[in-house]
């Protein structure tokens, strides 16, 4: 085992020193597939990332919300949510009750803002922690509207109604249409009216499977006292954005990809011309043809790590500089280990080549 | 060796290197080897001679197993060479044999030092025990330089003195030279042919292919081409 691991150091060793030995070659590759990561993460990895921004913009507005809206007449309750719970493909289930507008205990006669009762979880708090709602929390929103300076304090209702808000509630855009928001969270095992119902697909392309499940399990004696309203056509146009901008990226991936292993390609095959004498002298000296066509790869295999790290780096620092938006992590590590893996596969020829120099040939080459 | 039953001379130490029947040609209808058979012995240091053109270096190729006879055998130790598949006939060649060519052929890119450690990585030698055994030829052949010093900077005699030690960094039992002191001065053409003998004396067979009268003199013997 040992023996067997020297002898690949030394293979690897001699792959290292024969790329350090011939530097026009090596800063050739390096240069090409430097340039093969740079353009890919500057066109396409610009592109991916615009792709990234623009889909989480259109996520972020509720692309994968169903909101149904019910009549008080509906008798849609908040035994929904146990139904629901049994349908695939739903990330979150919120059912709120009738808005009862409440006016802050401290100051009468101020601006009313509607407190929901809520059914279901999910919902954080402005310091991003779990929130435990009880008795009522409120947004920003109502905050501000209330005029509660500390973000508590006591809200009543016109009827006579009493709630104690402890906290401020961030409020996800897809529930943005509620503001402003004041929640006053209900046992899971109570039941109650339920006025808005939002339910969230685990993906955009769940959303229209997902609202014919939601509105075949509201269970209300009259279907024209309740409106169902997706975001399936924010996904449609999710769909075809993505599509046509990942087409247009992989296009240009396989053009930039296969011009730089064709110039991989003719140059090593240059440069394996001009040292057949080399590989002559190995071939003669005792050098397998497997070993010769080890030692090239090996040697392209680190020149071409070589140059994906520059070219990577070079062209995420631009995209920095410039502002422009930058690819994930993964796409970049999948440009630079593409990259590296085609300039193998385009060394592969010429190392064939190498390999299948005949010494009494090369060796008389004056 | 039955088979090698057929070769002109009895062996004297058994033939480490023989060429049974061996017929090979560039071109079919004239070949330059048709029916050679020769032994080439333990001890013994073996001058082939001819005119330009007669297949001398071809000879040697044939015998180093870079080329394969159209007919006959190659036989290293009695076992028909030629017919092996490539990765073995490339140990046999990193194992067995040593090769001295007529321009030294070093790589011009790397030291003289790795130079002479080259075939250490196609025998799967111990890099560090190779560059000691290095050291020590280079010391002994008079061409110790600096570590860093390239084929390029050494003249055409250290060249072949650096090749020599290539040569022999792993004491191979056959050693094939190629007009070796083709392009060196009288003292290092003495360096060399005393390091051949020397190594014949050891136990090895060495085969010189040669058109020099002064070399061809120093051998145990001649096969005209």
């Amino acid at each position: 085992m040992r023996a067997r691991l020297r002898v690949v150091g030394a293979i690897l060793r001699e792959a290292a020193a024969s790329a350090w030995a011939q530097p026009v070659a090596s800063l050739v590759s390096v240069v090409i597939v430097a340039a093969m990561c740079a353009s890919v993460l500057l066109t396409t990895g610009r592109t991916v990332g615009a792709e990234d921004a623009v889909l989480s913009t259109i996520d972020s507005t509720g692309t994968r919300s169903i909101v149904v809206r019910a009549e008080a007449a509906s008798g849609l309750d908040s035994t929904v949510l146990d139904r629901l719970a049994n349908v695939d493909g739903i990330e979150a289930a919120l059912a709120f009750g009738p808005a009862i507008d409440t006016r802050a205990t401290a100051f009468a006669g101020g601006a009313p803002v509607p407190v929901r009762t809520l059914w279901g979880g999910g919902l954080v708090d402005a310091r991003g922690a779990p929130a435990i709602i009880s008795p009522a929390w409120a947004s920003p929103v109502a905050i501000d509207g209330l005029g509660l300076l500390d973000g508590t304090g006591g809200v009543a209702s016109d009827d006579g109604r009493d709630y104690s808000i402890v906290g401020e509630l961030a409020v996800p855009d897809y529930l943005a249409f509620l503001e402003p928001l004041v929640i006053a969270p209900q046992p899971d095992d109570s039941v109650g009216a339920v006025s808005v119902l939002v339910v969230i697909a685990d993906t955009p392309d769940l959303v229209g499977a997902v609202a014919a499940a939601t509105g075949s399990l509201l269970a209300v004696d009259d279907p024209t006292t309740v409106t169902l309203t997706t975001s399936e056509g924010i996904a449609q146009l999710r769909a075809i954005i993505e599509g046509q901008l990942g087409t247009f990226g992989r296009e240009l991936v396989l053009v930039i990809f296969g011009i730089s292993a064709l110039l991989v390609a003719a140059i090593l095959y240059g440069f394996t011309l001009l040292r057949r004498k080399d590989y002559g002298r190995r071939r003669a000296l005792g050098a397998s043809r497997s070993l010769i066509v080890t030692l090239v790869l090996l040697q392209m295999t680190m020149v071409a790590i070589v140059g994906a790290a520059f070219g990577t780096g070079a062209a995420l620092t631009t995209l920095a500089a410039t502002g422009d938006p930058l690819p994930g992590a993964d796409f970049a590590g999948a440009v630079a280990v593409l990259a590296v893996v085609v300039a193998v596969i385009a060394a592969l020829l010429p190392a064939t080549v190498a390999a299948r120099r005949e010494p009494i040939r090369e060796l008389r080459v004056p | 060796m039955s088979e090698v039953g057929t070769l002109p001379r009895p062996a004297r130490h058994g033939a480490l290197l023989a060429a049974d029947d061996v017929t090979f040609g560039y071109d079919r209808a004239a070949p330059l080897l048709d029916g050679w058979s020769q032994r080439f012995d333990a001890g013994e240091v073996v001058a082939i001679t001819g005119p330009s053109g007669r297949g001398k270096s071809t000879l040697l190729y044939l015998l180093g197993l870079m080329l394969k006879p159209s007919a006959g055998h190659i036989l290293v130790d009695g076992v028909p060479a030629q017919a092996l598949p490539d990765r073995e006939r490339a140990r046999l060649r990193a194992g067995r044999f040593g090769f001295v060519f007529q321009d030294a052929a070093l790589d011009a890119t790397r030291t003289v030092l790795d130079n002479v450690c080259e075939t250490a990585l196609y025998r799967g030698d111990d890099p560090r025990e190779a560059r000691m055994r290095a050291s020590a030829l280079m010391e002994r052949f008079g061409v110790q330089l600096r570590a860093a010093a390239k084929p390029g900077q050494v003249s055409g005699g250290q060249a072949q003195r650096i090749a020599l030690c290539r040569a022999l960094l792993h004491a191979p039992r056959i050693l094939l030279a190629d007009e070796p002191t083709g392009n060196l001065d009288p003292d290092s053409s003495r360096v060399v042919m005393g390091a051949f003998r020397e190594h014949a004396a050891s136990g090895a067979a060495v085969v010189v292919v040669t058109h020099d009268p002064s070399i061809v003199a120093q051998c145990d013997r001649t096969v005209e081409l």
